[in-house]
């Protein structure tokens, strides 16, 4: 093994290359066989008129991407769940990295282990039921608006049920485990010396915190981000049950056209729309991103 | 000052567990009361619970779940770290296109990719099956892990292992005695969610799973037409106290957050 | 304090343990799931908690002939028919509603059944068993089991007078309390009698989309079955919504919510549901025997009366019921059938213009 150190660059270089092999083949064929290739599948029938299945003759058409220019409510519809994204991503972060602060710096111990684990907790829980219970308390004359009237009698009832706020909340609740626990794990990483070092140089708390500790947790915020934004744009199921008549979203739409009307085609369409969609904001993102990086790698 | 931000920040985590508890409660709640259609106000019965005893099916299906969800997250917690460990500590040419593939797995509704998984599976002979259901858990499951273990992974840098290179440390000792325990709340972190996407994974199970084979959120949600009954609370009741139990057992018997 | 070692070897222990963990677990689970399946087993597909899975009717049926039954379920007659593409050879009995047989027919997922064998076939009334959404080419590939009413009810609490006219839906009154099921057949058919049109081919799609729209200020939530209609109601959330005339009848009797269905003047969506038998069945024998079974009087009047359910195909079997029957004396009301527009087959096309508009009467009500 310590033949490596004298060995000639070329050695090393191929040696770097298996290790690369070795520790990205296998998840990455995994993915390609089970996800990949079938989607590719996928692709190929988006340009289709119809699945080509049951002896069905499918001709090449363009029209299920067209369609999405054309047929102005899918436009709609995609501003709206991508509204849906934003709200919800930036709400996790508000509330979610504060909570990550506390965990990671201001709570010693075995408590944060287990309060750390009572984060994940929700996750285990099934989304559907989770849901249910939103509803038991935010319709009117649910608990929450119970609580209210006891508390102050006389208010008008709670009208929050079946609209987007709903809707919000329980993608908010839902979602913000995820970036709780990405900023945890970003900020427990960052030495403690290097905020008390800060601080015997004279920095205030307010600069510490900008300058240290934010760019530091980046990594954190940002997985927090992706793995918030890019499923609620395309959920449904909480939109559906929360949202009532306003509870239409992308996702929907999509759905619809494997459980309710046979149109594999236009529902692959729609789902690489969402995904050029997801890759573009990215790629418009990419330089602010790569400047806030830097610094760390 | 510091004191004064400490507890703030600390009442703050309080009020934030309330918040991601309080549907929980309520799940909790419900299933204690004896309207099956969810009727307040509450009547105390746990008729519920006694009704789960006897309820095959869902009892089944949750073993289902549990184990299909241990087994999707060792396969997937190990192929994620290995594949984030790449991406962190190497450059290599094609880097950017595999971080790009790992987004179709969390953007395409998995409705899609269930369909075509089932088209594929059928076309080349594998069919449905509990192999199938595992390939499929798996593949979702790897971009979250990636994801989590890089973030951990990017915020650490390569410094102490570039130290221990110039201490003569080998790439094995090297990953092993640092790389490893540095990882490890990224990896725990991204176990758990992979147990997360597993266990509450409904289309995919819908679609690949063997007829006959269900699995809890499979039950559950189809359960929606014919009725949703507190059953339901009271098995996710159940699941909810031993998971918080194994948790809290768990936490008391492995330090993972650093000495500090 | 324990080092870093300490951790790195219990890292890889636990890491070792829960992959042979897993990997047992999940042998032992195969095998438990393998051992399960037989030969004499008769695999049914259906809605869940639509009568073929009654419990009593199983082990009644399996004590008879040996047959067990095993259930896969859908939740959408799309699935329905995914799941016989993409399931060859798997299924024997399948739910197939009367509006689809004439296409699962035409795409060879279901065979034609040899009524000479089905000791109830004669009791079957005429209209629906020979009806040509179930006979094609001469042959039999549905057999007509279960009938109903797609209409609307009300929350008999809230709501003192009987309405009579569709247009119920849209009156003001009931502004922000209407409840309606998210289906863009069922909608455009709403639409459609509420215009005056043929539910099966409206002339005028604009008119029904103007319609639908006008639903903005009446509308609170969709629902999309039976379970979420009755939470809706007991919850307030709607006192008046589009509804099935079954599923009415057990939200009364089973659930014993104030509940009354109307079918009003303009007239309401008729549909019949049939048991086919998929192609390539690998219980041939034990199929015939189940859907014989299923159309009995012997099975239906005891899921009637204990559970509930749509109106029987079968003359015989509905006069068996008690009298004061939900399916006796509101399905059996004179001048009923005259009121109904059965659902007719619809072809791909049609079904994918239909669901644009809802989808965007949706997009639209969601403002």
């Amino acid at each position: 093994m310590s033949a490596s150190r004298h060995s000639a660059s070329g050695s090393a270089a191929s040696r770097r290359r298996w290790a690369v092999i070795g520790l990205t083949g296998p998840a990455y064929l995994w993915l390609a066989f089970t996800v990949l290739l079938p989607l590719s599948a996928m692709l190929y029938f988006s340009f289709l008129t119809v699945a080509p299945i049951g002896a069905r003759v499918a001709e090449p058409t363009l029209g299920n991407y067209l369609d999405y220019f054309r047929k102005g409510f899918y436009l709609t519809l995609t501003g709206r769940s991508l509204w849906l994204g934003v709200w919800v991503t930036v709400l996790c972060l508000l509330l979610g990295f504060p909570a990550a602060l506390a965990l990671a710096k201001y709570v010693k111990g075995r408590w944060r282990e287990a309060l750390f684990l009572l984060v994940v907790l929700p996750f285990w829980s099934n989304a559907l039921v989770r849901t249910f219970s939103w509803t038991m308390v935010l319709r009117s004359d649910g608990m929450l608006d119970n609580a209210l009237q006891a508390v102050f009698p006389g208010l008008p009832h709670l009208d929050i049920m079946f609209t987007f706020t709903a809707v919000v909340i329980g993608l908010v609740h839902s979602f913000l485990p995820y970036m709780i626990l990405t900023c945890y794990i970003s900020l427990q990483a960052i030495d403690d010396s290097l905020l008390e070092a800060a601080r015997s140089l004279g920095a205030a708390g307010p600069t510490v915190f900008r300058r240290i500790v934010l760019p530091l947790s980046m990594p954190g915020i940002l997985a927090g981000t992706i793995l918030i934004f890019v499923p609620v744009i395309g959920s449904f199921m909480e939109p559906r049950i929360l949202g009532g008549r306003g509870g239409f979203m992308l996702g929907n739409v999509i759905e619809d056209q494997f459980t309710v009307v046979f149109n594999w085609p236009l529902g692959a369409a729609l789902s690489f729309i969402l995904l050029a969609i997801v890759l573009l904001i990215l790629a418009a993102f990419y330089p602010l991103l790569r400047r806030n990086l830097q610094g760390l790698a | 000052m510091t004191r004064l931000w400490g507890t703030a920040l600390r009442v703050y985590l309080a009020v934030t567990l309330a918040f991601l508890y309080l549907p929980i409660a309520v799940m909790v709640l419900m299933a204690f009361n004896q309207s099956p259609l969810y009727k307040l106000p509450m009547v105390w019965d746990t008729v519920w619970f006694e009704k789960l005893v006897d309820n095959d099916r869902l009892l089944t299906a949750a073993a289902h779940s549990i184990v299909l969800a241990l087994a999707n997250t060792a396969v997937a917690t190990a192929l994620g770290t290995m594949a984030a460990f790449a991406f962190a500590r190497y450059q290599f040419r094609g880097k950017t296109l595999l971080q790009i593939l790992l987004f179709p797995p969390i953007t395409i509704p998995w409705l899609i990719i269930g369909t075509s998984m089932l088209v594929l599976f059928f076309w080349i002979g594998i069919g449905r099956g509990l192999h199938s259901l595992l390939l499929g858990h798996v593949a979702l499951s790897i971009p979250y892990v990636v994801v989590v273990v890089g973030a951990r992974l990017k915020t650490f840098g390569p410094v102490y292992e570039e130290a221990a290179a110039t201490l003569g440390a080998t790439p094995w000792q090297r990953f092993w005695r640092i790389s490893a325990p540095l990882m490890a709340p990224g990896v725990i972190a991204a176990a758990l969610f992979a147990f997360a996407v597993s266990f509450d994974q409904f289309v995919i199970s819908y679609f690949l799973a063997p007829p006959g084979w269900t699995t809890l959120p499979v039950e559950i949600y189809s359960s929606i037409r014919k009725g949703f009954t507190p059953e339901i609370n009271a098995i996710s009741s159940i699941i909810i106290f031993v998971s918080m139990g194994l948790m809290l057992v768990f936490a008391r018997l492995y330090r993972f957050g650093g000495e500090r | 304090m324990r080092s870093n070692s300490d951790w790195r070897g219990s890292t890889r222990r636990n890491f070792a343990r829960y992959l042979v963990l897993g990997g047992l677990a999940l042998a032992a689970g195969s095998m438990g799931a393998a051992g399960a399946a037989s030969a004499k087993d008769l695999h049914v597909l259906n809605w869940q908690g639509y009568g073929t899975d009654e419990a009593w009717a199983t082990k009644l049926f399996e004590e008879r002939t040996g047959c067990k039954v095993v259930h896969d379920y859908f939740n959408s007659e799309e699935e329905m028919l995914t799941k016989l593409r993409t399931n060859p050879g798997t299924y024997d009995v399948v739910l197939i509603n009367s509006a689809f047989t004439q296409a699962a027919a035409k795409e060879q997922l279901i065979q034609a059944i040899d009524t000479s064998k089905l000791t109830n076939w004669k009791d079957l009334n005429p209209k629906l068993r020979d009806s040509t959404y179930l006979n094609t080419g001469g042959k039999t590939y549905g057999l007509s089991w279960v009938w109903g009413v797609t209409s609307f009810a009300y929350n008999t609490d809230d709501i003192k007078t009987k309405p009579e006219s569709v247009q119920a839906l849209w009156d003001p009154a009931y502004a922000g309390k209407v409840g309606w099921r998210d289906d863009p057949v069922e909608a455009v058919a709403f639409g459609a009698i509420a215009t005056g049109q043929d539910p099966n081919n409206p002339a005028d799609l604009d008119k029904v989309k103007q319609k639908l729209l006008a639903l903005k200020p009446q509308l609170k939530t969709f629902w999309s079955s039976e379970d979420e209609w009755n939470k809706h109601l007991q919850g307030g959330d709607f006192e008046i919504a589009t509804y099935w005339s079954g599923s009415a009848a057990r939200s009364k009797k089973a659930f014993k919510l104030p509940v009354e269905f109307v079918i009003p003047k303009e007239g309401a969506i008729g549909w019949f549901d049939g048991l086919s038998i998929a192609a390539n069945a690998p219980n041939l024998d034990c199929a015939l025997k189940f859907i014989d079974f299923m159309v009995s009087p012997e099975f239906y009047v005891k899921w009637d009366t204990t559970v509930g359910a749509p109106a029987s195909a079968n003359d015989k079997a509905n006069a068996a019921l008690p009298a004061d029957a939900f399916n006796r004396v509101v399905m059996g009301q004179p001048g009923l059938q005259e009121r109904l527009f059965y659902m007719a087959p619809l072809t791909d096309d049609q079904r994918k213009q239909f669901t644009e508009l809802w989808e965007s009467v949706k997009t639209e009500l969601g403002k």
